[in-house]
């Protein structure tokens, strides 16, 4: 195994033991990089060599002075006897809606394409301080408004390892891009509406939701700030809990950061699922898709290896000695995708105000007669048509006259998806669940440009995953198989508040259950090909 | 059932309420697509709720640390905020002036 | 000409006097700071921070809605108020729209001819401040200093019926604010800030009609003015036919004038909604008990009791009730002296007000405590100084810091007290005066005070004058 197919838990232990260098761990990396990644996104709309094609393109920019720094201080560290953190030496992508101080930080937007924050992002510091290395910057949907990366105003937008002709998912695709492409071994990703699990998902790799306030937003550029988690991103559920244990806790600089204290994620995967309660909702296996004309909500199946993945992961746990609970009633997932489309472009209309070309980042060079004409002309140029959808829907839904009839009802609406939850997980109630087992999409990763354009088909992507974000519970993704074009399926385990410990011991008891199964020995195209150079 | 929709001379309004400046065919492509989000938005309208359900803000009833201590913490380097201005003079961020004001 | 009235409502923006501001720890106050040297990512509006609430804050905000007589709301909570400007960095500002800290509440305006007006608070909440802009040469310059300092805003009903009320209420409330500690309240330095909304209607008609709002009023003596010129405008409008309209108003202090600044129809959508990155203000039952008992005597209620206990007039009572330490000084001084309030009212007037204006202080920054005070006023009564001793006393100690009584001794400035001494005294300046004696003893009878001069000099201003008329008139009157 080369060194970049190491887990992140394995490379901190070697580093920590002394067995690896820092260094050694970013030289394997950047080459990892510098192979299959080829050029990173750009504002510059210049056309593609053909064999860029094949390429991930994972990053806007690539860090690789401040990682040396990083790899240098790790094995300063370990020569001097002290403790450089648990993840040291790690390779790591940040996704650019992250501030890294004195590093541009351009949320894949123009309106911020030179932007240099004056401070780090809590969850980046926690990972830093733990002695993680950061490669680069992830590309990104722009403003994370999207799930396929599509909409980054840095081109070319990231490609699926597993088939570049393929979108990663989104908004997080370029995070979950560089790990399935053994770029680096984690990464800090969002998750708004399913921005985590759905590229995860489309890349085959695990990515966790936590419960809001889990971890700091703190320097997380807000998309919907009531919705938005960071969370980590890996290739295996152990990685995942070790990343998360690194990024979770209380930061005073946000006050709806948790108290709620943090438990041992590692400790609690050797647990096992015996006696674990995984429930099955009927109200997952369809998509519920309006018509355009009418407003009906008409079912859509999702794709059947996607049910099948998800039905064995039900009896493989049921070997386990998990007992699985069929028909738990969610019944109002379907108003999952309608109640995000108020709740999250009300929020995002709102945070996204400040981008006015007077403090920071782009300002228009044309002239102008007055500062109405200045902010119009930034907005305009700087921010591309699904940022500008966003803030003209979150306009017109909160705007006197509408917003009792839309944002009031939205919220209420979240209040009935939450309670379903809280039914089925209720210790007293009729299901008495410890966590619930569903899809994490309705269908594997799609060609590049089949959905984008058409915002509707594309947000109910995150059909499945929208609601725990509205109920704020912690939700992960782990690769469940694969499909017949050898994509990446994903399967969703979501828990009760601050069970981060639950879903991670399902997913992982599945996860070591099925290692010898032969979809994974498959490799993603991308790694693939590089073999065969 | 028909499902109400934006009219241009709303969505005009609503330009300019949210300061962007748009061609036609991105006016046109954006307004389709705000009506085809409404038609999932109206599910919402029809959604039966009891009296006693309240708005969620946050999903979860988030345990926060509580408020502040009011006590002064100086930013390093307020250099670096004014640093990253488009135009600044005498230290201050520049704009041109707001249209109609005294 | 009919006869109207006009109905007056007040907004107020009152800054808090906490250290920091309401969602950073930046400090509040930056007066004398640079441009921009006050600032963080939260208050600048950067992306990615979060605001995060001062506790003091809240307390201030409290205290304040508990000596307005408002109620306390135990959970109030925070709005996002959406509109573009450029001194609000992040495109809204942090207010509370539907559910504040304070509910309902009143402030009695005690006016000079008896009327007391009870004026209604409509609202009060807690929100942060806007930055500065300043024009220059066609560009508007941004100064963030200031952004994100607390404020209370608090809007009255329309029941104030004059310009005079509205000025009274804003000195009340200043008095009010500076009372509680909640706030400097110094409108030059734009502590308070104040909009008034005009209108008028017929004497006796109960309906409200169209509003002017003015803006740009700095003093209580602008806010006077402007709602005068105002009315004036208002009642002549409509006298000659027209209809008032409701605009925006701005008043120029330079020239005491009005000009109209924008049209109010065209009123913004602010698209308020919950702020997402807050949680609930939540005020215990403990803490909101704890509040209330922390409210001192207010203004008002301490000068009825002045009067009541303490037999002041009115005038008086006003005169030490107007500042905090002021009072506070004046009930010490009279609780030393053993309940003589007279005295140590006359004391502190007179006197003790020359010396504080002279040496530009408040009476809490006196070095002259109001034991000092109560000891100085004690010895003149007894007669062991006389009153000119006791009123240089009070400089003397204030600049030395000691104690009345050691200066007294160590200066000797004690009333001659023996007779003796003192009629050998008067008998060496009668000695020394013999043509004086002679016009006095042949009918002069004005040269006593002379005579009592010169004994003063004499004795260095430490005889008492009416032992020594007696004296010498005893003398005198010998042959």
């Amino acid at each position: 195994m080369s060194l970049n197919q190491l887990s992140a838990l394995e490379v901190a232990a070697r580093v920590r033991a002394g067995e690896l260098s820092a260094r050694e761990a970013l030289e394997t990396s950047l080459a990892q990089i510098h192979a299959v990644d080829g050029q990173q996104g750009s504002l510059e709309q210049k056309p593609l060599d053909p064999s860029e094609e094949h390429k991930v393109h994972a990053f806007i920019r690539l860090t690789e002075d401040l990682a040396r720094q990083q790899a240098y201080e790790v094995d300063r560290k370990i020569s001097a006897g002290e403790d450089p953190g648990m993840l040291a030496g790690v390779p790591v992508s940040i996704k650019d809606i992250f501030t890294l101080q004195g590093i541009e930080t351009t949320a894949a937007s123009r309106i911020l394409y030179n932007f240099k924050p004056p401070y780090t992002a809590t969850p980046v510091q926690k990972m830093i301080d733990a002695g993680a290395l950061i490669l680069g910057k992830a590309n990104l949907d722009e403003f994370t408004f999207g799930s396929s990366s599509e909409s980054s105003a840095f081109k070319p937008s990231p490609n699926n390892p597993w088939d570049p002709s393929r979108v990663p998912g989104g908004s997080s695709g370029g995070s979950t891009a560089s790990v399935a492409a053994e770029e680096v071994a984690l990464s800090l990703g969002t998750d708004t509406g399913g921005s985590i699990r759905q590229p995860a998902a489309f890349c085959g790799v695990v990515g966790l939701k936590p419960t809001y306030g889990r971890v700091s937003r703190y320097g997380l550029m807000a998309f919907s700030s009531s919705l938005d988690c960071p969370g980590p991103i890996a290739r295996n559920v152990s990685d995942a809990a070790l990343m998360l244990q690194v990024i979770a806790g209380n930061d005073p600089k946000d006050s709806t950061s948790s108290v709620v204290p943090t438990s041992n994620y590692l400790e609690a995967l050797k647990d096992g699922v015996k006696g674990l309660r995984v429930g099955l909702s009927p109200d997952y296996t369809h998509l519920f898709y309006p018509d355009f004309e009418t407003g009906e909500l008409a079912m859509e199946s999702i794709q059947k290896e996607i049910s099948q993945a998800v039905q064995h992961a039900a009896s493989v746990l049921a070997d386990l000695g998990a007992e699985i609970v069929e028909n738990v009633p969610l019944p109002n997932a379907k108003y999952g995708i309608p109640t995000y489309f108020v709740v999250s472009r009300v929020e995002a209309a709102s945070n996204l105000h400040r981008f006015d070309g007077v403090k920071y980042g782009y300002r228009t060079p044309v002239e102008v007669e007055d500062l109405q004409d200045l902010i119009r002309r930034t907005r305009a140029e700087g921010f591309g048509s699904e940022a500008k959808l966003r803030i003209l829907m979150g306009m017109y839904l909160s705007s006197e006259g509408f917003a009792a009839n839309y944002y009031q009802r939205a919220l209420k609406v979240r209040a009935i998806i939450r309670r379903d939850f809280e039914r089925a997980f209720y210790p007293h109630g009729g299901h008495r669940l410890d966590v619930i087992l569903t899809p994490t999409t309705a269908t594997t990763s799609f060609k590049r440009n089949d959905v984008f354009g058409n915002t509707v088909r594309m947000q109910y992507s995150d059909q499945m995953t929208v609601s725990a974000n509205h109920a704020g519970l912690p939700a992960v993704s782990v690769p469940g198989g694969l499909d017949a074009d050898n994509l990446p399926i994903g399967i969703q385990f979501i828990g009760p508040d601050f069970r981060e410990d639950l879903i991670l011991r399902a997913g992982y008891a599945y996860e070591q259950a099925t290692l010898d199964e032969a979809w994974r020995s498959v490799r993603p195209a991308v790694l693939r090909q590089e073999v065969a150079k | 059932m028909s499902i109400s929709k934006i009219s241009p001379e709303l969505f005009h309004k609503l330009v300019g309420l949210a300061a962007l400046e748009l061609t036609a065919a991105e006016g046109a492509y954006l307004l389709t697509e705000m009506n085809h989000q409404l038609s999932s938005v109206n599910a919402l309208l029809q959604v039966p709720l009891e009296d006693d359900i309240q708005p969620t803000l946050h999903g979860i009833e988030c345990q926060g640390a509580g408020p502040r201590v009011d006590a002064w913490q100086p930013f390093p380097t307020p250099s670096e905020i004014l640093a990253g201005a488009p135009e600044t003079e005498d230290g201050m961020f520049a704009v041109p002036d707001v249209k109609g004001a005294k | 000409m009919k006869d109207y009235e006009v109905v007056i409502g007040l907004e107020t923006h009152i800054q808090l006097n906490t250290q920091t501001k309401i969602f950073c720890s930046c400090k509040a106050d930056s007066w004398e700071a640079e441009p921009n040297t006050n600032i963080c990512p939260v208050c600048s509006g950067m992306p990615g921070v979060l605001p995060v609430l001062n506790r003091e804050a809240v307390h201030k905000g409290a205290l304040l809605a508990a000596a307005m007589h408002a109620e306390i709301n135990p959970v109030s909570h925070f709005d996002r108020k959406n509109y573009f400007y450029p001194d609000l960095p992040k495109g809204y500002q942090i207010t509370q729209f539907d559910e504040p800290i304070g509910k309902g509440g009143y402030l009695d305006l005690h006016m000079p001819d008896g009327v007391i007006r009870r004026v209604r608070i409509h609202k009060l909440h807690l929100e942060e401040d806007a930055g500065k802009t300043k024009l220059d040469h066609g560009l508007r310059l941004v100064d963030f200093n200031r952004c994100g300092v607390p404020l209370v805003e608090m809007v009255t009903e329309p029941d104030l019926r004059s310009a005079e009320e509205a000025a009274q209420y804003l000195t009340q409330l200043r008095q009010l604010l500076r009372w509680i500690g909640v706030s400097e309240a110094d409108m030059e330095r734009g502590h308070l800030r104040c909009d008034a909304n005009v209108s008028i209607r017929e004497r006796g008609s109960q309906v409200l009609n169209t509003k002017t709002e003015i803006k740009n009023v700095n003093s209580i003596d602008a806010v006077r003015q402007a709602i005068i010129e105002e009315s004036k405008r208002q009642i002549e409008l409509v006298e000659s036919g027209g209809k008032v309209v409701s605009y925006t108003l701005d008043w120029d202090a330079d020239t005491g004038k009005l000009s109209m600044m924008r049209s109010k129809e065209t009123e913004a959508d602010y698209r308020y909604f919950r702020e997402p990155d807050l949680l609930p203000v939540i005020l215990t039952e403990e803490e909101i008990a704890h509040v209330k008992a922390e409210l001192p005597e207010l203004p008002l209620e301490r000068k009825a009791r002045f009067e009541a206990d303490y037999g002041l007039s009115a005038y008086d009572a006003e005169i030490l009730t107007s500042e905090r330490g002021l009072s506070d000084y004046f009930e010490e001084a009279v609780k030393s002296l053993g309940g003589e309030a007279k005295a140590v009212s006359n004391w502190m007037m007179n006197d003790l007000s020359r010396l504080m204006n002279d040496l530009g202080k408040t009476a809490s920054e006196l070095a002259l405590t109001p034991n000092s005070l109560a000891q100085i006023i004690r010895m003149v009564e007894d007669g062991k100084i006389n009153a000119a001793t006791g009123k240089s006393l009070l400089r003397k100690v204030e600049e030395s810091g000691r104690e009345p009584a050691q200066i007294v001794e160590a200066e000797g400035l004690a009333v001659i007290a023996d007779s003796g001494a003192l009629r050998e005294q008067i008998q060496a300046v009668l000695d020394s005066a013999t043509a004086e004696v002679e016009s006095f003893r042949a009918g002069k009878e004005s040269l006593l005070g002379w005579f009592v001069g010169q004994v003063m000099r004499a004795t260095g201003g430490k005889a008492d004058p009416k032992r020594t008329r007696e004296i010498l008139l005893e003398l005198l009157s010998q042959k």
